[in-house]
């Protein structure tokens, strides 16, 4: 494998996607949550994975 | 707690990047040495996070949440007081001689400073730890889920097992390092927003502050007294038993974590190793005893089904996937589900990689087969690698129905390291340590452990010869004892040394400290040193401390 920042970085933005989607589901079953928490997560996920791409694509 | 389909999904791509990478790494591992070394090719960045993430086992994790609400902020001290100061010195001083000497483990390293005999009590006493390690482990997760997700018990046993067997066994140590680092960032996003909604469902820091007593958001402003804190320890205890011998014991000496390090590109790369994995572990606390205290504060606010009562006390051990179930709708679960799958996969990658070097290095090639071509150790590195793994198994099922032995070898693992530090310490800037010196001191400062512990009692744990003087907390009897190992250990290793032969100096080159060549950084811009990176660190902690005095 070249450059593990690959597969970490698609693992992220995946996990990014599948959370929005969650998202818009929105299906409460946590009492607690806050309305919009998998559209945070799933965009911080999905712009963590995104920096990863970016640097192994500048590196690369 | 119901996952939902999403959930699963997230858990099943997760499982698949894992065995991905695996397979990815499989391809460029055609040796013994890269299968059980990553012959000296890792990047910095990769080895650092592997580095803290091989610690940061699920029981790790739910026990730093537990510990949270049963003790507060004090218990960041595992980490500011009881990890950052001992990877300061592990990079700074020691990693020159352990990556120097070509030794390919810590055991490896004891016998070309001392002699065979020394080597082979640390190799087996390390590979009976690794694999009683990781079957308590593997039994903590599997109890976890079937209590959360009504799995069962050997289900989540089996398919964990297999999953770390397959990408140990395909791509080695590198396999392991590599996933380790995604098994970082995940705990980190997974794990991360419970902290802060938590805290936020709280009223932010001050609220927490505010709803829990002021002894649980201090680190050291009631340490002074045991009668004080609720671990029921002093601060002598602590900064000389946690902060000094404990940590030392285990970050410098514990071949789990160095053989990180000494998987790294090169010297340098190796010295920075635990430098720069000390900037995210000096911030791990707020992502995972800060849910805990807020937990605490939660439950002060009248919140139900967070802290629930066991006995007299809480269930403490229950508080983290408690807070999952009440602030994780479908979507974040599964990350956060599958963070905690990876924080016990990691642990038990750590253990399996490790038991197998020193197996095939410390056992197998030094006293069973000397001089076979190097496919041949290859070969038995992999089976050791299976036989690790079913047995890791085997102790898993043995702590389910010895649930007592188990505490105990919990316990007795947690200070068995620490005479260790003392013959490392000695045998590293002392050129006169002699061979004979060294074991007796080993030997006898693991006696005096095993001694204390018998003759003294906390908690109802230990005493069982007599009690001569009772701790007021497990944790305190946990910091005495390695302080009396460790005292031990030195003393007879300096006496012994002094009457026998000690080796000559040009055996002991690049062994010992003032006969190794320290490396030369000129050239190299001064954040990059491992000196200066060691002072930005220990100042960023001073300055935690300061902030949670």
């Amino acid at each position: 494998m070249e450059d593990l920042r690959v597969p970490i970085g698609s693992f992220f933005v995946i996990l990014g996607i599948l959370m929005l989607i969650a998202a818009g589901l929105a299906r409460g079953n946590a009492p607690l949550a806050p309305p919009n928490v998998n559209l945070w997560c799933g965009a911080a996920n999905l712009v963590f994975g995104g920096i990863m791409l970016w640097l192994a694509r500048r590196a690369a | 707690m119901k996952p939902g389909a999403i959930d699963y999904l997230i858990l099943a791509i997760y499982f698949a990047y894992v065995l991905g990478i695996g397979w990815l790494v499989k391809r460029k591992v055609t040796t013994a040495t890269e299968f059980l070394t990553s012959g000296h090719s890792i990047p910095v960045w990769v080895t650092s996070l592997a580095f803290i993430a091989t610690n940061l086992g699920a029981q790790e994790v739910i026990g730093m949440c537990a510990s949270g609400a049963k003790y507060g902020i004090m218990t960041a001290q595992f980490y500011w007081l009881g990890a950052i100061p001992a990877m300061m010195f592990v990079g700074v001083f020691m990693m020159p001689f352990y990556y120097g000497s070509k030794a390919r483990s810590v055991p490896e390293y004891l016998k070309l400073r001392f002699d065979e005999k020394t080597r082979g009590f640390n190799a087996i006493t390390f590979a009976v730890m690794t694999i009683f390690s990781s079957g308590i482990s593997m039994y903590a997760l599997g109890l976890m889920f079937e209590l959360v997700l009504g799995w069962s018990f050997t289900a989540s046993v089996l398919l964990s097992a297999f999953i770390v067997l397959v990408y140990t066994y395909l791509g080695g140590l590198t396999s392991a390092i590599y996933n380790e680092v995604l098994q970082f960032f995940l705990i980190v996003l997974g794990f991360a927003p419970l902290a802060i909604l938590a805290v936020w469902k709280a009223g932010g820091w001050n609220g927490v502050v505010h709803r829990i007593p002021p002894v649980m958001t201090h680190t050291w402003k009631y340490a002074a007294h045991s009668s004080e804190n609720p671990m029921g320890i002093e601060v002598f205890g602590m900064v000389v038993g946690l902060g000094f011998v404990l940590s030392f014991g285990y970050w410098c000496t514990n071949f789990l974590v160095v053989q990180r390090a000494m998987a790294a590109n090169s010297m340098h790369a190796a010295r920075q190793t635990p430098l720069i994995a000390a900037f995210p572990k000096m911030f791990m606390p707020f992502v995972v005893i800060l849910p805990g205290v807020a937990a605490l504060a939660l439950n002060n606010m009248g919140i139900q089904g967070i802290l629930v009562p066991k006995g007299n006390a809480f269930n403490y051990d229950e508080v983290l996937t408690r807070l999952m179930a009440q602030f994780y709708p479908s979507g974040l679960l599964g990350v956060g589900l599958t963070a905690l799958f990876a924080s016990f996969m990691s642990g038990m990658a750590g253990n399996v990689t490790a038991f197998n070097t020193v197996i095939t290095y410390d056992i197998y090639q030094g006293y069973i087969r000397k001089n076979a071509p190097d496919r041949h150790y290859l070969t038995v590195g992999r089976i050791t690698t299976v036989v690790g793994v079913i047995l890791s198994i085997g102790t898993a099922y043995i702590a389910t129905a010895f649930n007592n032995i188990m505490d105990f070898l919990q316990l007795v693992f947690g200070f068995v390291n620490a005479p260790l530090f003392g013959t490392f310490l000695l045998g590293m800037f002392w050129k006169r340590t002699t061979a004979n010196g060294a074991f007796t001191g080993l030997v006898s400062g693991t006696g005096a452990a095993l001694a204390t512990f018998a003759l003294t009692r906390a908690e109802n744990k230990g005493g069982f010869l007599g009690v001569i003087h009772e701790f007021p907390s497990s944790m305190a009897q946990n910091f005495w004892i390695s302080i009396i190992a460790f005292a031990v250990c030195v003393s007879v290793t300096a006496i012994v040394s002094m009457i026998t032969t000690p080796k000559p100096d040009r055996e002991l080159e690049s062994l010992v400290y003032g006969l190794t060549k320290i490396p030369h950084e000129a050239g190299v811009p001064w954040y990059k040193r491992p000196g200066p990176l060691a002072v930005v660190v220990g100042l960023l902690t001073v300055i935690l401390n300061i902030i949670f005095w």
